[in-house]
Parts: C-alpha cells; structure tokens; sequence
C-alpha cells in the first residue's frame, strides 16, 4: 500500500519539493508536447477551430479518473493518503466564470503559460505578470471578499454521490461522455477547419474502445470495502456517502457522524470505548458504552453490516480497538477522527467561538448539531470536566464580551506594580513563578500537583472555571502557568491573544480596583500529569533515539558558544528550534506566529503528529511554550516535558553532552 | 510527417497526438495523486512569487494581510511554487526538443500589438483573482478536482467554460 508525502503530513519536506519539481517537469513537458505552449492553439476551442484543449484535457482527467478509481480498488493507495479537493459552490461557480473570462481574453491559463514562457511567447510573460497582480490584488480585498470566497463551502461533495450513484458507474458514464466529446470534436474541426484528422481514424476506433473497456473494467472491480456492498442495499445516503469518500479509510469525520445520527440512520452503531465514569459524564447522544474485550460479542450482530463507530477521548485507543475487530472479520468497524475531543471542537464548539468566521449556511448547520447533541449533555460531575469551550487563544473581543461570564477567572501574569496601576476587570494577579520551587534539590521545577490545585483555590477557581491567562509580551509566562495547570488536572484555560498590550492598545477596560474573590478547595489530580519526564527517561532517548529531544534555547546556548550552567552544550542528539522562532512581534504586541506557518516549521522537524518528542530548555519556563504550540495549537499528540532541563543535566557530571549545531 | 531528418531539422517537430499527450498529462497526475497524495497546480506557484516580491516592498503589509500573511515569512517554500518551476523547465526541455521555441508576440493576423498585450495583462489579472477565489486554475481545479470527480471541481469547469464562451465573440478579432 502507498503511504503518500501527503498522507504523512510531509508536503513541507525537501523530499516533496524535489518530487514536486520532477512532477512539474513532467506537467510542462507534456502541456508542450501537446502542443500548449502556443496561446493560438489554446485559444482555438473557443472559436470551434481547434479542439486540442478538449482532447487533452478529457483524455486525462479520464486517465487519471481510471487510474485512481484502479488503485482505491485495489487497495493500492487509501482514500485517506489523498487531498481530495473540498467544494466552495459560490466561489468556485464564480471563479470559474471568471477565470474562463480572463482565459480567453488572454488565451493563457497559468500551466501553460508557464510553458508558452518556456517557448519564448512574450504574451505568456505579460499574462503571468497580470495573474501575479490579480493574485495580489486578491490578497487586499481578501477582507471584503471572504464571503464569496467560503460562499457554498460544502466540503468534500463528488458529483456521483449527488446523483446517488456508485464512483465507478459515474465514472463509466463520464468516459463515454468523453469518447462522445472526442467524436464531436474531431466533427466539429473537420467542419469548421477542413482539419479533424482523426475523426473514423482506426486509431480513434481503437482508442475509444480502450477508453470504455477500462472504465468498464473498473466499474466492474469489487469496491474496496467489502462491507460497502452489504450496508448499501437498505442505508440512506449518508451510508454511500461513507462507502465513497471513505473507501478503505478507517476513520469517520465529526461532521459527518453528527449529521448521520440526527438522520436517526439506523445503519450505525456509536460505541463509546472509555470507562462508565467517564461515560455518565458525558457521551455523544445515541452512544453505547461498551468496554473492549465485550466488543466482539456486542457487536457480532452488526458484523459487516451497517456501520460501527468506535470513540474514546483520543484517536490511540479506538484504533487498537478497531485493528483488532477488523483482525476478526469486522471489515465496517470505523474510528472517531480525534475522538471525542474532535467532536467537540467541529461540531459543538458554538459557531461563535471559532477561530475562523463561519459561513451562514455552517453556522446554523452548527446550531443545529447544538441544539440535537447539547441537550444530552449533563452538568459534569465533580472530578470529570468538559474541555473548555473556549479554543486555546481568546481574541481580546471575546474576552471583553465575556468579562461577566460567571465561570470565568482571568489571570494577570504581569508585576504586581502594572497590575495595581490597571488590570483588566475582575482579573486577580499570579506570579507564574508561584507555580515553581525547588524539588530534591533542582530549582525551577513544576511544584507537585497539589501545591498548585491549593494555588488555583486562592484563586477562587474551581475544576468548572474557564480560566483566561494574560501574559505581558512574555508569552512563555502564560504557557507556564498553563503547564502547572495541566499538571493540576485543569483543563479548561486559554491564553489571551496578543496578552495586556493587545488589550490596552485597544483601549479595552482598564480597572484597579481588587476583585472580589471567594477561595476554593481546588480537588487535586495527583494523577493528571502524564507529561513531564525526568533525566533519566531523557538519558534514554537519547541514547536509543527513541524520541524527538527538541531544545528550544536560543542557539548560542544550545551549541554550547554561551553558557550559564555547569557544562555548555545540549543533550545528544538533540535538534535546536528556539522559541523566539514561533513569535510575531508587532508594536510590542507578542503574539504566536500564524497556525499555517507554525504548522509548516515544525512539519519539517517532526516527521509526524504522533511522533514522541521531549521538548527542554534551561530551567522548562521556555519548553513549555513549545509544548503549548505543539500540544494546543498544532495537535501534536505525544509530547512530554523535562522540566529541570539543562540546568540539571549540565549539573549531573554522569550524563553525556555534545557541543556545536548539527 | 517526415522521417527524413533533413526535413526534420528545418521547421518545429509536429505536436504530440492529442489523445497521446492527454494520456501522458494523466499519468502525472496519476502519478502526482500516488506520491505526493495531491494532484497538480500552477496558480498556487504564480499567487506565491506575487507574495514573495511584494514582501520585498512592503515586508510588514503583505506579513499583516489575511491571505498572503498566512503564508508566513517564506511563501516559496512550498511544493506546488517547486511544482511551477518544473513545469518551466519541463516546457523548455519539450520546446527545445522539439524545436518550438520563438520569440514572438501570439497574436492573429488582424491583431495589433498593443490589443494582444492589453488583453493578455488584462486576461491575467482575471485569471490571476479569479484562481485565489476558486483555489485553483485549469489544472488544480479543473483537471485535478476533475479527474476526482469533485462536485464543486466539474462546477468550475463548467462555468469556465461558459464564462470563457460568453466573451469568445467580443474578442474575436485578437485571432480571427
């Protein structure tokens, strides 16, 4: 089976650089062989001269339609390892006008322009700098246009499946339609030109036929799937949908599972796999809950028929789970994509809240899926809490709307003389250094759990508070405090976007007055810590290379060129990314670099999101902004975090070191 | 079609057989989906250079817009800007090959200079927003989206086409 650059999440890599470059050039070479470097010959179709343009581009989309339809069969390649292009009704529909409009006034489209600019056709060159402008000028009237641009956003929709009918019989009809169209444009040139030559040609003949019998062929393969067929004689069509677009995947998106259990498709079976507890707190509505060695017998009658969908809190969990069911011939056994916490990010986080504005259409899509799944939603009780439903960064407009919100603390992490001289309403101050001390004899270490839970209770917080963390312009202070957090078992926090500066230059309230505050006994969670790790399970690692060691100092130290510790150097084996590399600072305001861009560095260091890494730096205030960007921002699943750090290992003569960057 | 090469060495080498070089385009996509596990794309390329010089203008405006300012510092580190690049080069090396390259302005034998130059800029600018709109061109929506199958993709072809047929008659006299 292929494992696509894609598919490993590796499209940012050299590797597909040099393969994109090498796709490239075999693009270009065949746009010119046929004949597209030339804007007199694409310009052609429009006036029923030269139908080139028709033949080629039909001829393969078909090639390409078969071949993919051939390896999904097959099994070659899973509909997971591919980026199936998501459908914008609105902006494709109006982009497509557009666009066909710029086409033919210019008799350019950019791939061949870029090979009419190969040929040495100065109009390609014109026409490449006017699409470079109108990319631009698409960049400044982004803020104006992002309606139209997500106008009809459907997400991954395939035209057979809006005709009801299976992708290999679309796409034996689409190829017929293609050999009609050849047929027709060989007429028509012959018309229109005298030209036509191939048209009753043998090799037409011959062609053709070739075209259908392999489209017939495909049709006629086994789906991949063999539960596919089973399910489809009575599921509605949401079950095809899934047969489709998930062919041969093992997973199910949010979205789609919502909306197949308000259709009450009695097709699929939901099983929630974490324990009863966890389940009597909360569980998406129409879940059963069954513990996984009862599995094989609850689900034998359901055995490749219909659909079963396993859940836990992660994906981990429910992936072993299904591996082994389809090991005993359960081939319609799905998972949850990002579990639990996926559901409740894409489906009943309000539209409100999302980072991104929803579309009208979405966002009561989104009321409704509130509305059908909110409602079997008990208050949790004591001990097991809802994620937040405030994403990891708050806008400073969010905040102000919500200064009232009951359950809400804010937390200024600033000094206590910019506090006292104004601090955002209601807000109490920490020192994120409250949440440090030193432990056996290492300094700077998380205290343990239960310091900080008593911390937490002085702080009028309970396990319910929302807490909002505001740093100054030193971001890894809010990170910190939300890593001793994590350790207390709490895990409803966010930090403020853009911190204090943001908030003042906005010239949002500003109070000084104290809060009124009413101390809590915060519940310890001794065992909520399942991430920071001490030198000897790094010393591991580093010698089995059995983790990513990402130190986040800042170079110099790293290659051991400063120094402030016992020893210069970093841990062996370790990779470098200072921290200051994931900010953005604009007008002293600090803020975490866009998502897209973070998301793009560290692809490049960290070969997937289920890699283990260890994130350090001297005493692990740092570190733990790294681990706030990998764990909350980019859904980096296996983290963990050696707290003490360099400070101890530069201190511990036993443990090896290494000098200079790699 | 001469085989004497005589003949050969003079003037261009013929194109491809259409259906031959449309089997060959699919196969690289095909190609492009089995590998990389995405298909081709040419408009991403151009919108990423467009970015990249403006950034050397004007570094802190295009790194605070909405659109290019997610690209983030570098826009061109990116498959499909290695992916415009090879269809340059894969061009040059099949015009060279083929004997096709030549210095000229495209235009019909009634046309103007300054209509062909005016309609190719003009005709980019529309291509060049209306590709950011769509997220895609001919080859990143129409044929890949197309070969996929996509609903919106087969939609977007359609109505380039009809947006392109709308106009043909306006500005026929650029090649007619």
């Amino acid at each position: 089976m292929i494992a696509t650059l894609f598919g490993h999440d590796a499209l940012g890599t050299g590797a597909a650089f040099a393969l994109s470059l090498l796709i490239g050039f075999g693009f270009g070479f065949a746009l010119e062989q046929a004949g597209f470097g030339s804007s007199r010959r694409l310009a052609g179709i429009f006036y029923f001269r030269d139908m080139t343009v028709l033949k080629v581009m039909f001829t393969a989309m078909v090639t390409a339609m078969l071949g993919l339809q051939l390896a999904l069969s097959l099994g070659i390649v899973t509909a997971d390892q591919i980026y199936f292009l998501p459908s914008v009704y609105g902006a494709q529909i109006v982009g497509g006008l557009i666009f066909g409009v710029g086409f033919v006034l210019s008799s350019w489209c950019p791939g061949t322009a870029a090979v009419g600019l190969a040929s040495g056709r100065v109009d390609a060159l014109i026409f490449l700098g006017g699409a470079a402008a109108g990319s631009a000028l698409f960049n400044e009237l982004y803020g104006i246009i992002t309606p139209l641009y997500t106008w009809g956003d459907s997400g991954i929709r395939f035209a057979w499946q809006a005709l009801g009918m299976s992708a290999p019989v679309f796409g034996l009809i689409f190829s017929s339609v293609a050999v009609a169209a050849f047929w027709g444009a060989e007429w028509i040139e012959r018309k229109t030109a005298g030209t036509g030559s191939y048209l009753g040609t043998p090799f037409l003949q011959a062609f053709s036929a070739a075209i259908l019998a392999a489209a017939l062929a495909v049709a006629l393969l086994p789906p991949a799937p063999p539960a596919g067929a089973a399910a489809s004689a009575d599921a509605p069509a949401e079950t095809r949908m899934l047969e489709g677009i998930e062919a041969g995947a093992d997973h199910i998106e949010p979205e789609e599972l919502a909306d197949r259990l308000m259709a009450g498709d009695p097709t699929l079976i939901l099983v929630d796999i974490r324990t009863p507890g966890e389940f009597k707190a909360f569980h998406i509505r129409g879940a059963v809950n069954v513990a996984a060695p009862d599995l094989p017998a609850f689900l034998e009658p359901h055995k490749n028929r219909g659909t079963i969908v396993l859940y836990s809190n992660g994906m981990t969990h429910p992936a072993q789970v299904r591996d082994a069911l389809a090991r005993m011939g359960f081939s319609n056994a799905y998972l949850l994509t990002d579990g639990l916490q996926g559901f409740l990010n894409t489906v009943l986080k309000p539209a409100s809240l999302r980072s991104a504005p929803l579309p009208e259409t979405q966002a009561a899509q989104v009321n409704a899926w509130r509305a059908f799944f909110g409602s079997d939603a008990p208050a949790a009780p004591p001990g097991t809490v809802a994620p937040a439903d405030v994403p990891p960064l708050v806008e400073t407009i969010w905040l102000q709307d919500h200064l009232e919100r009951a359950d809400l603390r804010i937390i200024d992490l600033r000094p206590q003389p910019a506090y006292n001289s104004g601090h955002i309403p209601g807000s109490v101050r920490m020192d994120p250094e409250h949440f440090r001390g030193s432990i056996g004899g290492v300094s700077s270490m998380l205290l343990p759990a239960d310091m900080i839970a008593r911390h937490l209770g002085l702080l009028g917080i309970t396990p319910q508070t929302t807490v909002i963390l505001v740093p100054s312009d030193k971001l890894h202070d809010a990170t910190l405090a939300a890593i001793a957090l994590e350790r207390a078992g709490h895990i409803r926090f966010a930090i403020l976007d853009g911190g204090w500066e943001q908030w003042a230059a906005e010239n949002r309230p500003v109070d000084t007055r104290l809060p009124s505050i009413e101390a809590t006994d915060y519940p310890a969670a001794s065992n909520a810590d399942r991430f920071t790790v001490d030198y000897r399970t790094v010393l591991a690692h580093s010698q089995s290379r059995t983790a990513i060691l990402l130190d986040v100092r800042p170079t110099d130290f790293f290659s051991g060129a400063k120094s402030d510790e016992a020893r210069p150097g970093h841990i062996p084996g370790a990779i470098n990314r200072p921290l200051t590399l994931d900010l953005s600072t604009n007008h002293a305001v600090v803020r975490f670099k866009p998502q897209a861009e973070l998301a793009d560095a560290y692809a490049r260091l960290i070969p997937s999101k289920d890699s283990p890494l260890v994130v350090s730096c001297r005493t692990g205030h740092q570190a733990s902004q790294t681990y706030f960007v990998l764990r909350h921002l980019l859904g980096y699943r296996r983290i963990q975090y050696y707290d003490a750090g360099w400070s101890e290992w530069a201190s511990r003569p036993e443990l090896p070191i290494e000098t200079g960057t790699q | 079609m001469s085989l004497n090469p005589t003949a050969q060495s003079m003037g261009p080498r013929p194109h491809l057989n259409p259906y031959l070089a449309g089997v060959l385009l699919g196969l690289v996509l095909l190609a492009s989906f089995l590998t990389l596990g995405v298909g081709l794309g040419a408009s991403a390329g151009i919108a990423r250079a467009a970015a990249s010089i403006q950034s050397c203008f004007m570094p802190q405006h295009v790194a605070d817009s909405p659109y290019f300012g997610a690209w983030g510092q570098d826009p061109l580190r990116y498959y499909l800007v290695f992916m415009f690049a090879g269809t340059l080069l894969g061009g040059l090396v099949s015009a060279i090959a083929s004997r096709r390259i030549q210095l000229q302005i495209e235009r019909g034998p009634t046309a103007s200079r300054t209509r062909r130059i005016a309609l190719a800029v003009t005709g980019g600018v529309l291509a060049g927003f209306a590709s950011r709109l769509a997220s895609g061109c001919t080859s990143g929506q129409g044929l890949t989206g197309g070969a996929m199958l996509a609903s919106g993709s087969l939609l977007f072809l359609a109505a380039m086409f009809a947006g392109g047929y709308a106009v043909a008659w306006f500005v026929r006299r650029q090649w007619l």
